[in-house]
């Protein structure tokens, strides 16, 4: 039976969200494909997430459990995945297209001789070759290509926020192990130190109040965190977003940055301030639920994406709606 | 018995005071020749020739302290009175010296006028030195440094001064010729001392004296007293010598004579400092501070001995990012007693770091390469260049069979950007109202290569003006006229072969206004100031057309702000800051549109569209709300006329 | 250490800051039309100033690879003026629109004929494609230790520790060299290379040596194009726009009653 096989990530005990989408895809290929799909799990002590993982409707969860597979040691994870791999030997595989699946899938590509698709929007079975349709953005987001190719397994890492998260349902799928063949002599890039560094989770965010070229300077930020505060009586997690002009003219750290070189997300409401809308950056927020312009310049792309848009200063507007917005509350 | 003054009077060992003298001498001859040497070995490609014109101009601004008075007139009688003090009594000491050792003259009538001129020569210096001190110390002017060589300085003529005043009234209480009066200051001085006590002070005062005076001729080539060489040095140079226009190759970044001997000759007055916008703005940019830093470096590469200006040993030859903060205004060089252009020293460091590669500020980093790709600093595409003119019927010289004599060179910025296609949008509606045949280049138009010079990328200015010159060539160009200062300001001065005249066109209109091309029957009942851009005023000295213009339009008030003409304030745009964003404590265009919004004026006018983008969006972020407000002089011109049209239907 | 062999391996696409005006797509065709200049891609440019950065502190020699079926030696010279001391071009028909792998198996081709070097640089993705693998894919058949996502790189004793960017933040790691180390920007935007040097370095005499697909003993068989089965524009993103009028005050109220209402 053909096999979808996906590479699981766990945080904090459980499923990743981007998981649950792979499983998603995983079974709508299936499907397509008349197999079965199936998950991966990594690590040490994950014996609980793939209890977990069952309920979501794999035929199989493989658990590959070893101490050295604690935390993320890229050597040792390509060289099981190759091995799984080569043992289960699915007709795809999975990936999120997120740092894991980055470190891995090239390396993975290069050791099984299957060419790899990332970043992907959508996946399809191609019904005459039964071959993986490898749906993705090219040219900065100018373009968007289809791929094929021959090979097995068929590789790809898959955009986030793109498929649904799977809902848990029956857990018809049993639980396999299978045990890596690693060794600490197979690392060949030691980690020294972590360091962690605050950072924004932009793409947590549920609303994202975002600012651009039109603000003039690096004050317009603080009316920006204006509006945020008074957002965030009515809305979680309100945060702050940008485009790159305003990191280029150093305006804001690029950690905030939405676009195809920042952060993709999808928040329920985008506000753009400023923003004229280049393509880079429309690629990055585009999925928003309801998007909000303000601008001076009416014929500018952020117009043509939004639900909501209003032609002036914004340094006369955003006060104007602070009020509005006490007085309503 | 005649009048007559004894020399060296009780002074035994005569023999030290000229091992002293000689000492002075060669040490300031020692200095002076370091800095020759520091001359020579930077002269470069530089050299200067005899001129009567330039000689003529020097003795008059350094006998009459022509600029000094211009710019500050209390500051300029100020040095009057140090310098024709001190002139007169350094004068007049070689002239005791030439009675004293070659022939006898002082005697009788003429040492009764000798003493009168050098008691008042020596009131001079003091009141002029004692002005000083209270320029700088009590009343603290800004401009003013006040460091340890700053104090010592007036306070090493103050005691020369009053050590000679007591000096002489010392010898005049003991001896009491009978012409003591004449020597009215010594005279009243002499009488604090008894003849006794004044006969046994003397010969200590007058060593005292001696050595003072012989230290700080010495000292004048290791201290900022150089100035009183090479000030007119520097005054010379610069009106004699021809101006150049070298390649990269030729050493273009490279400080040449000009920029040694103004290094030399400056005396860190500040008046730069206070008439730079940049400083103004809180910015960290200061043109008396890089170019004594530069001064510095020059030495440091040049001198064998280092440099020998020893009390500024501590100070910074680093200027890091700073000079990217100039706007090349030219405020320094309007202000500056030696005519030093700090923004051409500036403009010179920029092509060194532009060359070197790492120090070149992101921002201009991707501007440049833009203008490279794409013949123009925006984000636009060559394509766009001509859309402002879409839908206004406009002849296209780069088209088969079209023809104009004239052609609008509309530039980048004005192309581009949304604000200023106004200008573009306006002007060319005035041109078409007075019968004007031009044409634009639409598409094709290149850019004029302005910023490539600005910032230093010659090789990049290069490319643009022959890109520039190829096009004119081929489409039979020979007369132009441009929305931008700065581009009007390349083409005229830095394009030395252009088959071309070129204008901007506030010169055109104020032509046709006097051809009586343009009408203007009903004005507009406003209040308004002008603002002065930078390159079009201060840089190329066109003043009064625009003010013609605007004059001309009934109805019109036009009030001048504070700073206007030669001393306007600028916007901020030029020297390649529009692509950059560099910040200051204040924003050079806020402090501007502020001045302009105190005279009551109701519309701020201009005649560049860097001025227009800055002063409208400085306009917006001061929250001045309409009907204040920011017009191009072709947005007034044009309603001017239209009123007239508007009539007549 | 002292005189390391660094290799950058560039890649000569269509500038991706090109106006959207200027760029296409030809379904047809199966090609994205890009009415721009040929650059450097920009995280190439990235590992080309973290390797002359290297160079700068402890000496050595910079060879900059590029592959393609036509690679301009005007854009590629750059590199040159940027302080990489040799350029070599991959040039041979059979090298246009390869896919990852085979670019990567080619350009390992010829580092492998290279034959002596400490570090192997890229950026993370091309301007191009986006993909982001030829450089780790590249470091598996070379059998180097890779480490991506640098945003820096030191040396110390015949190892490379790269801070590389990981989402909680930063990690440091080592390896020992001969390594491969993708790029990031945040090593730095490449120095500014001045029109004089660009033009000094075009009227050079220099020759740039080239090697085609036998030269470096790549078989056509393992070099596959990228199997395009569609290309088409992007889906409208559009939507109808609602703008507010009235004045200031109106429309900020509009606004506030639909950020209510979204509650």
């Amino acid at each position: 039976m053909s096999e979808v096989l996906i590479l699981g990530e766990v945080k904090a005990g459980s499923l990743e969200t981007r998981t649950l989408e792979l499983l998603e895809a995983g079974k709508k290929l299936a499907d397509e494909m008349g197999g079965e799909f199936s998950l991966l799990l990594m690590g040490e002590g994950i014996s609980g997430v793939a209890d977990q993982a069952l309920s979501y409707g794999p035929a199989k969860v493989y658990k590959m459990e070893h101490p050295l597979l604690e935390g993320f040691k890229p050597d040792l994870w390509v060289s099981a995945l190759e091995q799984a791999c080569r043992k289960i030997g699915p007709k795809v595989f999975l990936m999120g297209h997120s740092f894991v699946g980055m470190e891995v899938g090239p390396r993975l590509s290069a050791r099984l001789n299957s060419r790899l698709t990332t970043d992907c929007i959508d996946l399809a079975i191609d019904p005459e070759d039964g071959l993986l349709l490898r749906t993705k953005p090219v040219s900065g987001g100018n373009a968007i290509s289809v791929f094929k190719f021959q090979g097995e397994p068929q590789l790809a890492t898959v955009r986030a926020k793109v498929f649904q998260a799977a809902e848990p349902g029956d857990a018809p799928g049993e639980i396999q192990e299978i045990t890596p063949e690693i060794d600490e002599s197979m690392i060949m890039v030691q980690s020294l130190e972590i360091v962690e560094e605050a950072s924004v989770a932009l793409d947590k965010a549920s609303v994202v109040v975002s600012g651009g070229a039109g603000l003039g300077e690096e004050d317009g930020f603080e009316l920006l965190e204006e509006l945020a505060e008074a957002l965030g009586e009515s809305f979680d997690n309100v945060m702050i977003g940008c485009s790159r002009v305003a990191v280029d003219k150093g305006w804001i750290s690029s950690d905030h940055q939405v676009g195809l070189t920042g952060t993709m997300i999808s928040p329920d409401i985008y506000v753009a301030v400023g923003i004229s809308g280049a393509i880079q950056h429309l690629v990055g927020m585009v999925h928003a639920k309801k998007i909000i312009a303000i601008n001076t310049d009416k014929s500018c792309n952020m117009f043509k994406v939004a639900d909501y848009g209003i032609v002036e200063d914004y340094e006369d507007v955003i006060p104007a709606l602070m009020e509005k917005l006490e007085e309503l509350s | 018995m005649t009048p007559h003054r004894v020399m060296f009077w009780q002074i035994d060992h005569i023999w030290i005071f000229y091992v002293l003298a000689a000492l002075s001498t060669v040490l300031f001859l020692g200095g002076m020749a370091v800095c020759v040497l520091v001359w020579k070995k930077s002269a470069g490609s530089r050299s200067v020739s005899f001129s009567a014109e330039a000689l003529k101009k020097m003795l008059l601004d350094v006998f009459l302290g022509r600029r000094l008075i211009e710019g500050h007139v209390a500051a300029g009688l100020m040095h009057l009175l140090i310098f024709w003090g001190f002139l007169i009594l350094f004068v007049g000491t070689s002239v005791l010296a030439i009675h004293h050792y070659v022939t006898s003259f002082l005697a009788g009538t003429p040492h009764l006028v000798f003493s009168l001129l050098m008691e008042l020569a020596g009131l001079m210096l003091l009141s002029g030195v004692i002005w000083a001190l209270i320029r700088r110390y009590l009343q603290r002017v800004p401009r003013l440094e006040r460091r340890l060589e700053d104090a010592l300085v007036p306070l090493w003529l103050l005691l020369m001064v009053l050590s000679g005043f007591i000096l002489e009234g010392l010898r005049l209480s003991s001896q009491a010729p009978a012409w003591a009066a004449w020597s009215f200051v010594g005279c009243w001085l002499g009488g604090l001392f008894s003849p006794d006590s004044a006969e046994a002070f003397y010969p200590a005062c007058w060593w005292i004296h001696t050595l003072l005076c012989l230290s700080f001729i010495a000292l004048i080539p290791y201290t900022k007293l150089f100035h009183i060489l090479g000030a007119p040095a520097s005054i010379y140079f610069q009106s004699a010598a021809e101006p150049v226009l070298l390649g990269i190759e030729d050493g273009a970044g490279e400080f040449d004579l000009g920029d040694a001997i103004f290094f030399d000759g400056c005396m860190r007055c500040g008046r730069c400092v206070a008439s730079c916008p940049s400083a103004g703005a809180g910015e960290p940019f200061a043109p008396r501070d890089f170019v004594q830093a530069m001064r510095r470096t020059l030495w440091q590469e040049h001198s064998p001995v280092g440099d020998i200006r020893f009390m500024n040993r501590d100070e910074e030859t680093q200027v890091d990012e700073n000079f990217w903060y100039c706007t090349t205004c030219r405020a320094c060089l309007e202000v500056c007693p030696v005519y030093g252009a700090t923004f051409e020293v500036v403009t010179k460091k920029r092509m060194l770091a532009v060359e070197e590669g790492t120090q070149v500020p992101k921002l201009l980093n991707q501007t440049l390469e833009k203008l490279f790709k794409y013949n123009n600093p925006w984000e636009s595409s060559k394509k766009k260049r001509g859309a402002w003119a879409d839908d206004l019927d406009i002849v296209n010289l780069t088209k088969r069979g079209a023809e104009a004599d004239l052609c609008y060179f509309v530039g980048c910025t004005t192309s581009f950007d949304d604000t200023a296609q106004r200008i573009a949008q306006s002007f060319s509606a005035v041109l078409k109202a007075a019968g004007v045949n031009f044409g634009i280049l639409g598409k094709k138009e290149p850019c004029c290569g302005d910023i490539g010079r600005r910032v230093g990328e010659l090789g990049l200015f290069e490319e643009q003006k022959e890109g520039c010159e190829k096009l004119f060539e081929k489409y039979n160009i020979t007369e132009i006229v441009t929305s931008s200062p700065h581009c009007f300001h390349t083409f005229k001065n830095e394009y030395p072969d252009a088959e071309f005249r070129t204008r901007h066109y506030t010169q055109m209109l104020q032509k046709l206004m006097a051809d009586g091309k343009l009408k203007f029957k009903d004005g507009i009942e406003a209040k308004v100031t002008y603002h002065d851009p930078c390159y079009l005023g201060r840089h190329n000295r066109i003043f009064d057309e625009p003010r013609e213009v605007i004059g001309a339009i009934p109805g019109i008030n036009l009030v001048e702000m504070p700073h206007h003409g030669e001393d306007s304030l600028c916007c901020g745009g030029g020297g390649g800051r529009m692509w950059q964003d560099l910040q200051g404590d204040v924003k050079m265009s806020e402090v501007r549109i502020r001045e302009a919004e105190a005279t009551g004026a109701e519309i701020v006018i201009t005649a560049c569209p860097l001025c227009l983008i800055m002063l409208e969006d400085a306009r917006k972020a001061a929250g001045f709300k309409e009907p204040f407000r920011v017009m191009d002089l072709n947005e007034l011109v044009l309603q001017a006329l239209q009123e007239k049209e508007v009539r007549d239907e | 250490m002292t005189d390391m062999k660094i290799i950058v391996c560039a890649k000569q696409i269509p500038d991706p800051e090109a106006p959207l005006s200027d760029v296409s797509v030809d379904a047809e065709k199966m090609e994205v039309i890009v009415d721009a200049p040929q650059v450097i891609s920009p995280f190439d440019e990235n590992a080309l100033e973290a390797a002359v950065q290297l160079k700068e502190e402890v000496g050595g020699k910079i060879t900059v690879l590029s592959l393609g079926k036509k690679v301009s030696d005007t854009v590629l010279r750059k590199t040159i003026a940027a302080g990489a001391d040799e350029l070599i071009l991959l040039q041979d028909d059979q090298f246009e629109k390869l896919d990852s792998y085979s670019t990567a198996t080619a350009l390992s081709d010829a580092i492998r004929k290279i034959g002596d070097y400490d570090l192997v640089l890229t950026g993370r993705q091309a301007g191009d494609w986006d993909s982001g693998q030829v450089g780790l894919i590249l470091g598996e058949m070379l059998g180097l230790p890779c480490i991506s996502l640098a945003r820096a790189i030191n040396v110390e004793d015949g190892s490379v520790v790269v801070e590389k960017s990981i989402p909680e933040g930063y990690e440091r790691v080592k390896a020992q060299m001969p390594a491969l180390v993708t790029v990031s920007n945040e090593v730095g935007e490449l120095r500014y290379i001045s029109r004089t040097k660009m033009l000094k370095m075009m009227r050079g005499s220099r020759s740039i040596p080239t090697w085609n697909a036998e030269e470096i003993g790549t078989s056509s068989d393992a070099l596959q194009k990228m199997g395009i089965a569609a290309l088409s524009s992007p889906p409208d993103m559009g939507r109808d726009c609602e703008f507010f009028e009235g004045s200031v005050d109106d429309q900020a109220g509009k606004l506030a009653e639909v950020f209510i209402s979204l509650k």
